[in-house]
């Protein structure tokens, strides 16, 4: 039976560091930039147009219906040939999780859009409110409050599916973890701490989005 | 783009494909084998009135949850035969870690479910004179599982797409056959491209059953 | 339940005030009005009673210009508004506009607080100044005695102060016809009262208003002239002495006395 020595992770706290700040950047921007691409094609989705609902239904359904890892190969390895431009690791790392988020957070602005009920139309109209109106003070506000909550959901998830980039040689969290345990020969120790720092920025976000949830729930009620 | 597309490369090696997505789906059946009857009995010790059977049970969905999949593959094939001193192969592995992390998911899914059977149902079971178990046997386990499948069928095809990362661990699925398929052929557009198709049209049919239950029994 | 409130008599100078004409509407092969004719005059305040299926709530949804029509013509103020044209309907939203309307299901925004439902409308359609709108607002809750309650949210109000705050907002577009949709359907019955209060200050202050309600002591005390329906027709029609008291017809006769036990 071998002993466990946790203060080796410490040595190593500067490049865990840097690997955490890498994950964060990279999350944080495709989160927003996924975001508004979901919500672009939630509204997409509800256009009159077929070929256009055809496209973004498409696009949603392939990249919830495969595996995150093959997005991220596909755009690392293909994407510089097919554009024959190079691209850095960051940008494409960004790229590929942007796609996903927006594919993964249109579902949640549709599901959301969808919650505004035909009686705020008609109540809409009733007070004479122009579309344009409606949608602005009316749709959105509502939409938007519901949506938060999943939306902070989902970009935990990608917080967590971030750490796939590592496989692509992209120095995040996981990446210089995966170094540093192979180094020293103790991935016991490393890898476990490096599962609870991703475990300990997760989990509080989590609470909060179900504090969070039922709050908004209960003053949307009416 | 100056890249000619030649699909015979991988039409060639269309074999090793196939013996890469015949492991990748073998790995998501055990993986939602375990993850279904795991989840569910996860589910009922997450609905205890004692918290000592709860906690624990918080402990490993919350854990499972919060952290990355492919930390929890990588850590249970450097780890596990470490900490236990046990040799397991490295199939059963990704079993066993694909199973849990679904298993953590899933136990949500159920759970969220159980929470869901209104009050009322259980007063008419007392009203009607069941006993505890009875209630639970016939009111609310079998409405909480029904309205548990789309979300239980969401994850299982999930864990099609997360069965990806054991190809890191060097596990000859799919994803694994493609990446060396691509490297000896220099041929990652058709490859990745053809793999990717190959998950989606197993994805697809499932996720659009889930579209299709949840329009048929509206929440 | 006794009646304090007194209701002005019906004023009128003729000249109709609302004009409905061959009105026909269904949803595909099920027809919901089969041909319907009203003519309302100023001041008047007419109450439809039916069974359900009766198409009164779907009257008052077609003369705010919720729903398609397939035949027939409204004019309000003499302006057609709604009219039934080659399957599709056309509506004049600036005559509109001069219709209010409170639903059964209150349908505030559940997201703005109550001064922001009632100057929503203000600010952004006739274009009010936000302070101009409040002032307002805040004057008009102080009489329907909601002043505590400028900046709740809907979620917080009880069923009978939701519906109140709905009139409100109805009421700040300042309309000349307001439409009630059975507004006291959906309230425990101990806050029937004070919604149906406020509708009755309405009515002493010379509001033309139609109401569609289920509630046969309200339905006295607050109509000019009731309407009974069914079936998507007009049965009866005329003061509420003769429809609720001593009905010609037969078929109102029939829903009084098996609806609301009422021997005529």
């Amino acid at each position: 039976m071998m002993s466990y020595d946790f203060s080796v992770v410490l040595r190593f706290s500067d490049a865990l560091t840097l690997g955490l700040v890498m994950t964060l950047k990279l999350t944080v921007l495709s989160i927003l930039i996924g975001s508004v691409i979901g919500f672009a094609v939630a509204l997409a989705r509800t256009s009159s147009n077929g070929v256009l609902r055809f496209i973004c239904a498409t696009y949603v359904e392939f990249f919830r219906g495969t595996p995150v890892l093959v997005q991220l190969f596909w755009i690392f390895f293909c994407l510089p040939l097919i554009l024959g431009v190079e691209l850095s690791n960051l940008v494409s790392g960004v790229i590929a999780l942007s796609l996903y988020m927006g594919a993964v957070s249109s579902e949640t602005f549709r599901a959301a859009l969808r919650t505004v009920g035909p009686e705020q139309h008609d109540a809409a109209i009733a007070l004479g409110l122009p579309s344009h109106v409606e949608v602005t003070y009316v749709v959105l506000p509502q939409a938007l409050l519901r949506a938060a909550p999943p939306l902070l959901s989902n970009s935990v998830s990608l917080f967590k599916e971030s750490a796939l980039v590592s496989a692509v040689g992209l120095a995040d969290l996981m990446f210089v973890g995966q170094n540093i345990s192979n180094t020293t020969g103790r991935p016991v120790e490393v890898l476990t701490i490096v599962a609870l720092i991703y475990f300990v920025i997760a989990f509080p976000i989590t609470r909060v989005v179900t504090v969070f949830e039922r709050r908004m729930l209960r003053k949307l009620k009416a | 783009m100056n890249y000619t597309f030649d699909l015979g490369a991988v039409t060639r090696n269309f074999d090793v494909l196939l013996q890469g997505l015949s492991l990748t789906l073998q790995l998501t059946i055990a993986a939602n084998i375990v993850g279904l009857i795991l989840g569910f009995l996860l589910a009922l010790m997450l609905v205890s009135r004692f918290a000592l059977v709860r906690g624990p049970a918080t402990a490993f969905v919350e854990f499972f949850r919060c952290t990355p999949a492919l930390i929890q593959i990588v850590w249970f094939f450097y780890c596990v035969p470490m900490l236990f001193n046990v040799f397991i192969g490295s199939i059963t592995m990704a079993v066993l870690a694909l199973g849990l992390n679904l298993a953590a998911f899933n136990a949500e899914a159920y759970r969220a479910a159980i929470q869901a059977v209104p009050r009322e149902h259980e007063d008419a079971g007392i009203a009607l004179g069941l006993s505890p178990l009875q209630r639970v046997l016939y009111i609310i386990l079998p409405s909480a599982i029904r309205a548990s499948v789309p979300v239980l069928l969401t994850n299982g095809i999930g864990i099609l797409q997360q069965s990806a990362l054991v190809s890191i661990v060097a596990v000859p699925d799919l994803m694994y056959e493609a990446k060396t398929l691509a490297t000896e052929t220099y041929r990652p557009i058709e490859t990745f491209t053809i793999v990717a198709l190959m998950y989606f049209a197993i994805s697809l049919p499932v996720s659009q059953l889930v579209g299709w239950l949840e329009r048929r029994r509206p929440a | 339940m006794g009646n304090t409130m007194t209701v002005a008599p019906a004023q009128g100078d003729g000249s109709a005030l609302l004009c409905v004409k061959g009105l026909r509407m269904g949803y595909g092969p099920v027809e919901v009005l089969k041909g319907m004719d009203i003519e309302m005059k100023p001041g008047e305040r007419v109450v439809l009673i039916g069974p359900s299926g009766s198409g009164k709530s779907t009257l008052l949804r077609v003369m705010m210009g919720l729903e398609q029509i397939q035949h027939g013509q409204i004019t309000f103020g003499g302006d057609p508004y709604i009219t039934a044209d080659k399957g599709k309907t056309k509506i004049d939203i600036g005559v509109r506009k001069k219709i209010g309307m409170v639903f059964q299901h209150y349908t505030l925004f559940p997201h703005l607080s109550v001064l922001g439902n009632l100057i929503l409308a203000p600010c952004k359609v006739a274009g009010e100044s936000r302070s101009s709108a409040s002032e307002r607002a805040r004057a008009l809750l102080e009489r329907l005695g909601l002043s505590h309650r400028v900046d709740a949210y809907p979620a917080q109000l009880s069923g009978g102060q939701k519906q109140r705050v709905a009139i409100a907002r109805a009421l700040m577009l300042d309309p000349k016809l307001m439409l009630f949709d059975e507004v006291t359907s959906a309230l425990d019955p101990e806050l029937v009262a004070e919604v149906e209060q406020v509708i009755l200050q309405l009515a002493a202050q010379n509001m033309p208003m139609m109401i569609v309600t289920h509630d046969m002591w309200f339905a006295k005390n607050i109509a000019s002239r009731v309407i009974f329906a069914a079936e998507g027709r007009i049965i009866e029609d005329g003061p509420p002495e003769q429809v609720l008291g001593n009905p010609r017809e037969e078929r109102t006769r029939e829903f009084l006395e098996r609806v609301f036990h009422i021997k005529t």
